[in-house]
């Protein structure tokens, strides 16, 4: 039987303009899922919670997906009891989101509340699914600066994909716009919680300031006279080859760089 | 700390010199009377050591020392034993009323700077709640850290089992069920970081169906902002039981000393784990992406010996980059190239090789702490931005400094046998 | 025995087999998709466009225009009285002497092309067409000798007597060999395919407005209607750019055909001389293969650089991209129309590359290296790095420019573009207002409200965000009142001049588009700048393809260097024939690998004029001619060596 692989989408938000786009994390969720569609030839759900009009699921559509389902939501709706209604019934083994939203609320508890409420083990910011076998899943995990870790996990199972991961491919303007996106009756709740709170825009925040707590006027004085460190580096000019290196590799070994 | 040499106030003291000068008064011998500049020699002859005759007075010019070095030595004794432990004043909590429990990440077995701001935070919320609050830290895995009581911690609970090490956030989920049942926290804080803390934070509120507040950056006890949007919105709420806390949210403790008492927890059941944590992966330095990478070696127009430049960056493991005229003319893949028309970086420790800096690639290091510059040319602008730079040739420099890394492995090896033997 | 009715019977017979053939290659070129030409005004036009239009370009090579006009023109004459002549039988002693003229005047013209082929330069194609000048000759004298009888020079039946079967058996031979070539090759895909096809092409040509000296470069815009009103029950699926050869226009597969695979194109194509996979000659012969079916192996010319000949096939039906020309091959292209340039048949190549790259792009999502990343930010962002677009204005944060939402309108507004974001193309905007300021130019900007041009995002293939940008510039710029604008970048230029005419507003009609060298030499020529003398050394100028070759204004920047005391060093190829910086059509973000890099080739021709100094019109130019490793000559916009040379009044 070919494994039943979800990947969620959502409205991504361009960090420079403000703009509507195809979210990072989610575009490299469904680039996974069509990804594993290749190598384990199995069925790739897309699947969005919110309005099926959404100009953006297009660019998701353009990554070559004949068609996205969308449960249909207003605006002040909660989209997890929809997505998990769904979920329960769909048969999945895999569901794949990003990690964090980049509109809305933003705090990638999706992913959680469904594994939560499917009882399903949650993989968190996975970078690739190195295989599937016997039902057991291997994940490389991303770590922060590149590194890896290797998890198992047997399906199904809820992963929420990193930066990490394998980019989205390239979405094409014809294909996005001749695909079947199809609106789907859904639970509805609305998300009272959310009512209650005031939105803003962001409001800068202050760098944090390097206060000198001084117990005696000496401290103080100098801590409001010294000149902060110069900038200007060190610069060996007549040393020799040998002793520049020595010089270079005992910074590295001062930043722990190498071991 | 006020330990910088030049700034150090010289100051006399009388009495000890008095005493060091005393060989009959009783406190004499606790006096450090420090290497002496006359010592006899081998061959009996009386021998002087001239950089120990005199010292230096205090505007810095340097006297002759009529004492014979007792006096100096016995005055800056006292002075330069450095700045002094000061003991904080211990804040103490004897029955707390309420807990706020915090996660720290303990990366590498310490308390990161975020761990630090977290436990910042969780005072400053013990504070606006009325009765008397302990801020209990609970820690899995290794713990190296020495310092949990200048951090904040009045309590500790040390979960150092081999089922919390690596990753293992179904078993620290049970152990935070644990923590919950027993203690009732008023909040529990979490560093929203990649490190683990928003993981298990999202998983216990998730557990708890809690909604968190996630990336927040101004709380208090009644409300709290957070960042929503990816970061582009502040949301406004009242504060909620689980904070996911966004770096500086708050300053870390610094005036008080606190217990760091430990507490027992009763047994935490050992969960059936689905996740089967296999270990780090090694990853090949190459294959780290230029953008994330910690330790960048940058070849620009400079290299020659572009075999000897793989070489280096292979021994020091190091990831490769590339200026634009080195991808240009086909030495380097496109994909290498840093600067604002190829890739961004942020490796803490940057190396260019033959880049004298386009501006263009200076924008892409923008974000680099330390910059090493290996230039021909000294007025270039990579050795202006740089931290240390060498003028030469690279090829030389280079060559030096697999030679230096290849010794530095040898010792290891070695000094690995030894241990193991 | 008689012979006579032999060689009436040849020609009849080679006659019917080029009509067959004639209809078999008109039905190929239908396969194409529809496109509004005025078939008779086009074919009235023709003669007249061949010894024009035609013969302008190919006088650039004054050897083969005279060839060409002698071999050409004789073999008209001689196919017109060889069916007077000898079909027809009709018996005037002057036809058969004006066609031994002509046939004398085309055996003439083929033994100079038969010279020219005797050591072929390498961007002429060989195979078939090594025989061409023989076919000729062959053609030419079979025709002279039988045509000497009825010109009364020898007996009547000389040619037939029996004693002389020899001869007749050879000159038979040679007939039958010349008007295979000549009338049976014309149609059926011979080396004489490019006078039938080349003839009407230049009268279906998809670009009337070129002929007469006119200019038409702006791309054609793609109906995106076909996938906006998609309905899948309904519709049928039509692609977006094209897909395979029955996706071009039908008049644009006859212009393949017109292809004489003389390798002007490939001699001036900057891609081809830095080693990238393109050679517009061999592109163009695959066309022709995919329109008419088969493969490559047949072909006698350059191939695409590091590529080898051979392995290319392709039909009418089958995807261009999947094994006929390879992608890298269309993205190597600058879009700098040196090769249409060249083309003594006006084909249009570069209509082509981008038809092609819109499948890539629209279809499948194929743009390579930074493309994909290029058009998301300029979908999301309105400019190709991704900045933030509230910060569009920043450069000009001291400069006090008005705006136009707070002026709502002015004399000329001043284009921006994208240089606003690129720190070294500053310096170029801001010397250029420092000179609208000295000549006290009414002038404003549209700031923040100005989008990209939507160059990169066309070029790049995707037209969809193009129009977007481009329909969305319209309406801002429909709310003020300007009557020109001028932009520091020839590439915006183009686009505001050329291509924003087919979307449908009239936003910009009435309103002048210059670039700035043409507008600041007419404030140089009206006396409003008053400038130093400048003398810093050799000058030579470059001319960007989007100013020169698209636009045609070679003389308004030379002038004004000229009026600066400056004497130019002019480079081997300049003017129409400038070489491309290497910086166009999105090439420095698809960036295929060469051998060499464009903008280093064209530094080496700056070197040669022992010049100091580059001075451009373009900010994508200078990028590109700085990024050259050092020591190089220095090089500068226009706006800025004017600025340096500004004496500033003093008050």
């Amino acid at each position: 039987m070919p494994l039943n692989v979800v990947s969620l989408v959502s409205v991504g938000r361009h960090p420079q303009s403000g703009r509507q786009r195809r979210a990072e994390q989610d575009g490299r969720a469904v680039e996974l899922g069509m990804n594993l569609k290749v190598v384990q030839n199995s069925q790739l759900t897309v699947l969005h919670a919110g309005a099926s009009s959404e100009p953006v699921l297009r660019t998701y559509a353009g990554m070559g997906l004949p068609e996205l389902k969308v449960l249909e939501l207003a605006e002040q709706d909660d989209a997890v009891p929809a997505l998990g209604d769904y979920l329960q019934s769909a048969n999945a083994d895999i569901v794949l989101t990003g990690v964090r939203a980049e509109s809305g609320e933003s705090s990638g508890m999706v992913p959680y509340l469904l594994a939560e409420q499917l009882g399903w083990p949650l993989v968190p910011r996975i970078a690739d699914i190195v295989s599937i076998d016997d039902g057991v899943a291997e994940i490389l995990l991303a770590l922060p600066r590149g590194q890896r870790r290797a998890v198992s996990v047997p399906l199904p199972f809820v992963a929420s994909v990193d930066n990490a991961a394998a980019e989205a491919r390239q979405t094409a303007y014809g294909p996005g716009m001749r695909a079947r996106i199809e609106g789907n009756k859904a639970v509805t709740e609305v998300d009272e919680v959310r009512a209650g709170w005031q939105e803003s825009d962001a409001k800068p925040r202050p760098k944090r300031l390097k206060v000198v707590k001084a117990k005696t006027a000496a401290d103080r004085f100098k801590a409001a006279t010294a000149k902060p460190q110069g900038k200007a580096g060190k610069v060996m000019k007549s040393e020799s080859a040998k002793e520049q290196a020595e010089e270079i590799f005992k910074l590295l070994l001062e930043e722990k760089v190498i071991k | 700390m006020s330990g910088e040499g030049s700034f150090e106030v010289l100051r006399r003291d009388p009495r000890a010199e008095w005493i060091a000068r005393n060989r009959l008064h009783p406190l004499h011998g606790t006096i450090n009377v420090g290497e002496e500049a006359e010592v006899r020699g081998p061959s009996g002859l009386i021998r002087k050591n001239p950089h120990k005759v005199g010292f230096i007075g205090p505007n810095g010019i340097k006297r002759i020392d009529r004492l014979k070095g007792n006096a100096t030595a016995a005055g800056l004794g006292r002075r330069s034993s450095g700045p002094q432990e000061v003991q904080l004043p211990l804040h103490a909590v004897e029955n707390p009323d309420f807990y706020i429990v915090v996660v720290p990440d303990l990366v590498g077995g310490r308390l990161t700077s975020q761990d630090k701001d977290v436990l910042g935070q969780a005072h400053k919320l013990v504070k606006g709640i009325d009765g008397e609050g302990a801020v209990v830290a609970v820690c899995f895995g290794e713990s190296k850290e020495e310092g949990y009581d200048t951090a904040g911690v009045d309590r500790l609970i040390h979960l150092g089992g081999e089922e919390y090490e690596g990753f293992a956030p179904e078993q620290r989920l049970a152990a935070l069920m644990q923590v919950e049942a027993q203690l009732q926290p008023k909040h529990w804080l979490f560093p929203d970081s990649v490190h683990g803390g928003a993981d298990l934070g999202s998983r216990l509120a998730a557990r708890l169906s809690e909604r968190p507040a996630v990336q927040a950056w101004q709380v208090d006890h009644a409300s709290t902002v957070s960042r929503g949007a990816s970061g582009s919105k502040d949301i406004q709420r009242a504060t909620p039981r689980i904070l996911l806390l966004a770096e500086e949210c708050a300053d870390p403790i610094d005036e008080t000393r606190h217990e760091a008492q430990a507490i027992e927890l009763a047994a935490i059941p050992l969960t059936i784990t689905r996740l089967k944590d296999q270990g780090q992966v090694a990853v090949d330095p190459n294959a780290i992406p230029l953008a994330e990478a910690e330790f960048i070696l940058s070849a620009g127009n400079g290299i020659h010996n572009w075999e000897q430049f793989h070489e280096a960056a292979e021994v020091l493991g190091a990831t490769e980059g590339a200026s634009r005229v080195a991808v240009d003319d086909g030495f380097m893949p496109r994909f290498r190239q840093v600067g604002a028309t190829g890739t961004w970086v942020t490796a803490r420790v940057y190396i260019a090789v033959g880049i004298s800096g386009a501006i263009q690639h200076m924008q892409g290091i923008g974000q680099c702490d330390k910059v090493i510059a290996i230039n021909s040319d000294a007025g270039c602008d990579m050795v202006k931005r740089a931290a240390l730079s060498a003028i030469g040739d690279s090829e030389e420099v280079l060559a030096e400094l697999i030679k230096l890394m290849q010794a530095h492995k040898a010792e290891q090896a070695e000094g690995g046998d030894q241990n193991a033997a | 025995m008689s012979f006579e009715w032999l060689h009436p019977a040849l020609i009849a017979t080679a006659l019917v087999l080029a009509v067959i053939g004639a209809v078999r290659r008109v039905s190929l070129w239908r396969a194409g998709q529809p496109d509004q030409v005025n078939l008779m005004a086009g074919l009235m036009a023709m003669p007249k466009r061949y010894l024009h239009d035609l013969h302008d370009v190919v006088e650039r090579d004054k050897y083969m225009s005279k060839t060409h006009a002698a071999t050409g023109g004789g073999f008209v004459l001689s196919a017109v009285l060889i069916i007077l002549v000898h079909l027809f039988d009709v018996d005037s002693q002057i036809l058969a002497w004006a066609l031994l003229a002509s046939s004398a005047l085309m055996f003439v013209g083929a033994l100079f092309v038969f010279k020219r082929r005797l050591n072929p330069p390498s961007r002429i194609s060989k195979g078939p067409w090594m025989r061409l000048p023989k076919s000729l000759l062959a053609f030419a004298g079979s025709f002279f000798i039988l045509t000497l009888p009825a010109a009364g020079i020898l007996p009547e039946g000389f040619l037939l007597q029996t004693g002389n079967v020899l001869l007749t058996v050879v000159l038979t031979a040679l007939i039958i060999w010349g008007m295979g070539e000549m009338f049976f090759g014309m149609s059926w895909g011979g080396p004489m395919k490019h006078a039938f096809a080349g003839a009407l092409h230049l009268a279906f040509h998809r670009r009337q407005e070129r002929f007469g000296g006119g200019r038409s470069t702006g791309l054609k815009p793609v109906d995106l209607s076909v996938v906006e009103e998609f309905n899948p029950a309904t519709s049928d699926k039509q692609v977006l750019g094209v897909a395979k050869p029955k996706d071009f226009k039908w008049n644009q597969l006859l212009g393949f055909d017109a292809c004489v695979q003389c390798g002007r194109c490939e001699a001036m194509c900057p891609a081809f001389a830095a080693g990238q996979p393109l050679n517009p000659k061999k592109l163009i012969q695959d066309m022709v293969i995919g329109l008419a079916g088969g493969d490559d192996a047949k072909y006698a010319g350059s191939p695409y650089p590091g590529k080898e000949v051979g392995n290319a096939k392709g039909g009418p039906e089958l995807i261009i991209t999947d094994g006929l020309v390879s992608p890298e091959t269309l993205w190597s292209c600058t879009t700098c129309r040196a090769c249409v340039e060249e083309c003594p048949m006006m084909i249009e190549h570069v209509d082509a590359i981008v038809d092609m790259r819109r499948f890539l792009t629209m279809e499948k999502g194929e743009t390579p290296n930074k493309g994909a990343e290029i058009l998301d930010n300029i979908i999301a962002t309105d400019n190709p790095n991704g900045y933030s677009p509230a910060s569009r204005t920043n450069w000009a944060a001291d400069q006090n420019l008005p705006v136009m939402s707070d002026v709502k309108q002015a004399e000329v507004l001043f284009w921006v573009s994208d240089g606003a974001f690129d720190m070294r193309s500053q310096r170029i905007l801001r010397s250029f207002v420092k000179l609208l300021k000295a000549a006290n130019v009414d002038f404003a900007v549209l700031g923040d409200e100005e989008l990209d041009s939507g160059d990169v995002a066309r070029r790049l293939g995707d037209d969809a965000a193009f129009q977007n940008l481009a329909k969305r510039n319209l309406e801002t710029l429909s709310k003020y009142k300007f009557s020109k604008i001028v932009t520091t970048d020839p590439h915006a230029y183009h686009c505001l001049r050329n291509e924003y005419q087919d979307l449908g507003s009239n936003a910009l009609d009435g309103v002048e588009v210059l670039h700035h060298t043409t507008f600041l030499n007419e404030l140089v020529q009206a006396g409003k700048l008053r400038l130093d003398s400048f003398n810093g050394g050799t000058v030579t100028y470059h001319d960007p393809c989007y100013l020169g070759r698209y636009n045609g204004e070679y003389e308004a920047p030379r002038e004004l260097l000229r009026s600066l005391g400056i004497e130019i060093a002019e480079m081997e190829r300049s003017g129409f024939r400038s070489r491309c910086c290497g910086g166009g059509g999105g090439a420095p973000i698809t960036d295929i690998p060469g051998e060499r890099r464009i903008a280093d080739m064209r530094m080496e021709e700056v070197n040669s004029t022992g010049a100091e100094l580059v001075a451009v019109g373009c900010q994508q130019c200078t990028a590109m001619l700085e990024g050259v490793a050092e020591p190089r000559p220095e090089v500068k916009d226009i706006a800025e060596i004017l600025a340096g040379q500004l004496i500033e009044e003093v008050h």
